[in-house]
């Protein structure tokens, strides 16, 4: 069953199209990434599919709902957690919270003990009482879940979930995500860090200009680059950032110095690799670490918005 | 749909309407916008035309009422609500399963809330002090809620400005309010302004200054009835106008 139906969504501001016709499902339980450079689209659909916008065309069904005809109906079955964390400052977590679960209708002794439970599980219990305006942007990030959670959703709409949040409050919340998922919520997310697609979704739609250009799992993405794959190569010493040498190696297609490796492009890793101990041996120096990667997320993701800059149709 | 599944639907949305009201009475009632634009600016106004003049309180003490309702009760939506779009907390209540007519309910009420609770300041100052007193308490009750509810109406519909902040709101809404003052026969009584005493009806404050009088004094310009019909429909009116544009925002957004 889908938890998620689009249906020839059509946004258009004046004359210019933001987000032009674009379909796809997403399945009950499963955790969809929404992909885009800037301005393509992502912010303008997720906020028709949460009832924020009026779409100029087209139809958002929430578990069967649509969004235009049975607003509350279908905004009782999901949460949001927008991009800015949007708490009320003035008031404490605890009333943060209270206050969302009263505009789902939650009974008194219920939102109590989900509120209880919610603050437990962000490890916020002991700031409850606390007004949110002294948090931390983790903190906060944190509460603007819990409101978005307080009716335990079936679906779940995050957007940009981790931007601007520290390393270890970014893998914290991605667990959480997880865990959620794992229990049978349905995950909307939008993000530009692929990685973090890469990890957590079961699918990915790309957005470019308005027009979805590609839906598919992660892996079969990548596999549409095949050409892509690299070596990823580090040197003892480093080698310098201007070493043009490295792309006459036989079969490297491109050298890229990312850090303190170089990660070198090629149709054919295992000659590379041969080829790399040679240029090693000639100039005295060490591989601290060598490994042949297949084309990322990234790499798909940038041949996708490439192609329909060029103007390719979708995947 | 059913009567009862109706009754039900009812009772969700004016219960989640409700919730809003609560949550502006913590955050709005004290924010130094709404006390200065809804008490210390209606009382400095009326004591500058008071002073001065040989007026008793039974006199003074409806105008000053009247005004307290109409600065009050507006002023908390005009904050309030360019308040959470900045803060993007409006988009918490849009999202929510609430109808956009109980959203903008609960705000009103909370507005209507605050003047009525601000008007009880010079109404018990001026029968403690100065010995006011009221010829139909009740009368005077039903007619602070309902000019309240009117006014805190107007404010949300001001509120509709696509802005993220408070004082353009209160800004266009003084440039709208502070005329009223001076036709809705509060400093000038409508008896007294002749030909010209027509201009008085397009101004909802009339009937709520008349409404307010008649309670306290047993006697006003047009009766309860008519006063009531005409908050009635300027309240309608705003309220159908504030639906409008801030739906139109929504749809534009």
């Amino acid at each position: 069953m889908n938890s998620i139906e689009v249906e020839d969504l059509t946004k258009y501001y004046g004359d210019f199209c933001a987000v032009d016709h674009i379909d796809f499902d997403v399945e009950s339980g499963e955790f969809f990434g929404f992909l885009g450079p800037n301005g393509a689209g992502k912010t303008t659909t997720i906020r028709m599919m949460t009832g924020l916008s009026t779409p100029s065309k087209g139809t958002v069904r929430i578990m069967g709902f649509d969004i235009s005809k049975d607003p509350i109906e279908a905004k009782e079955r999901f949460g949001v957690v927008p991009e800015a964390s949007n708490i009320y400052e003035d008031l404490t977590a605890w009333d943060n919270l209270n206050f969302a679960g009263e505009l789902y209708g939650i009974s008194r002794s219920e939102r109590r003990s989900r509120a209880a439970e919610l603050l437990d599980a962000f490890d916020l219990s002991e700031f409850k009482d606390k007004k949110v305006k002294g948090f931390s942007k983790g903190m906060r990030r944190k509460v603007t879940l819990s409101m978005a959670m307080i009716h335990s959703p079936d679906i779940l709409f995050l957007d940009e979930p981790t931007s601007g949040l520290d390393l270890h409050s970014s893998i914290k919340l991605k667990e959480i995500l997880r865990d959620l998922n794992g229990r049978g919520t349905t995950i909307f997310l939008t993000t530009h860090i692929l990685e973090e697609a890469n990890a957590l979704c079961d699918r990915v739609g790309i957005i470019v200009r308005g027009r979805l250009a590609a839906v598919d799992a992660p892996e079969k993405l990548k596999r549409t680059i095949q050409a892509s794959q690299s070596v990823e190569v580090s040197f003892d010493p480093a080698v310098p950032g201007l070493a043009f040498d490295l792309e006459d190696l036989p079969a490297v297609t491109s050298a890229e110095k990312k850090g303190d490796k170089w990660k070198l492009l090629t149709h054919d890793p295992s000659l590379v690799a041969a080829s790399l101990f040679e240029y090693v041996n000639s100039r005295g120096l060490k591989i601290v670490s060598i490994n042949t990667l297949g084309p990322s997320l990234e790499d798909a993701f940038l041949a996708i918005v490439n192609d329909q800059a060029r103007g390719g149709g979708s995947r | 749909m059913t009567s009862p599944r109706r009754s039900s639907r009812v009772r969700r949305e004016l219960s989640r309407a409700w919730a809003i009201t609560k949550k502006d009475a913590r955050i709005y009632y004290l924010r130094p916008g709404t006390i200065m634009f809804g008490l210390m600016f209606p009382l400095f106004l009326f004591i500058s035309f008071a002073v001065g003049r040989d007026l008793s309180p039974q006199a003074l003490i409806p105008g000053l009422v009247a005004i307290t309702i109409f600065f009050s009760a507006s002023s908390v939506g005009a904050m309030a609500v360019p308040t959470e779009r900045r803060m993007k907390t409006h988009e918490r209540m849009i999202t929510a399963p609430i109808s956009p007519l109980s959203i903008l309910l609960g705000e009103i009420a909370g507005g209507a809330v605050y003047g009525a609770v601000m008007t009880a300041i010079p109404l018990i100052i001026g029968m403690i002090w100065y010995g006011f007193t009221i010829d139909h308490p009740i009368g005077l009750l039903a007619s602070v809620a309902l000019i309240s509810f009117g006014f805190s109406a107007m404010g949300i519909m001001f509120s509709a400005m696509p802005t993220e902040n408070p004082g353009d709101v209160m800004m266009i809404l003084n440039f709208v309010r502070l005329p009223l003052l001076f036709v809705s026969g509060i400093f000038i009584p409508i008896e007294e302004m002749g030909r010209y005493g027509i201009i008085t009806l397009i101004s909802p404050l009339t009937y709520a200054n008349d409404m307010i009088q008649y309670s306290v004094r047993g006697s006003s310009a047009f009766g309860p009835e008519i006063d009531a019909l005409g908050i009635a429909a300027f309240t309608l009116l705003f309220l159908w106008v504030g639906v409008t544009l801030h739906e139109r925002s929504r749809k534009t957004a």
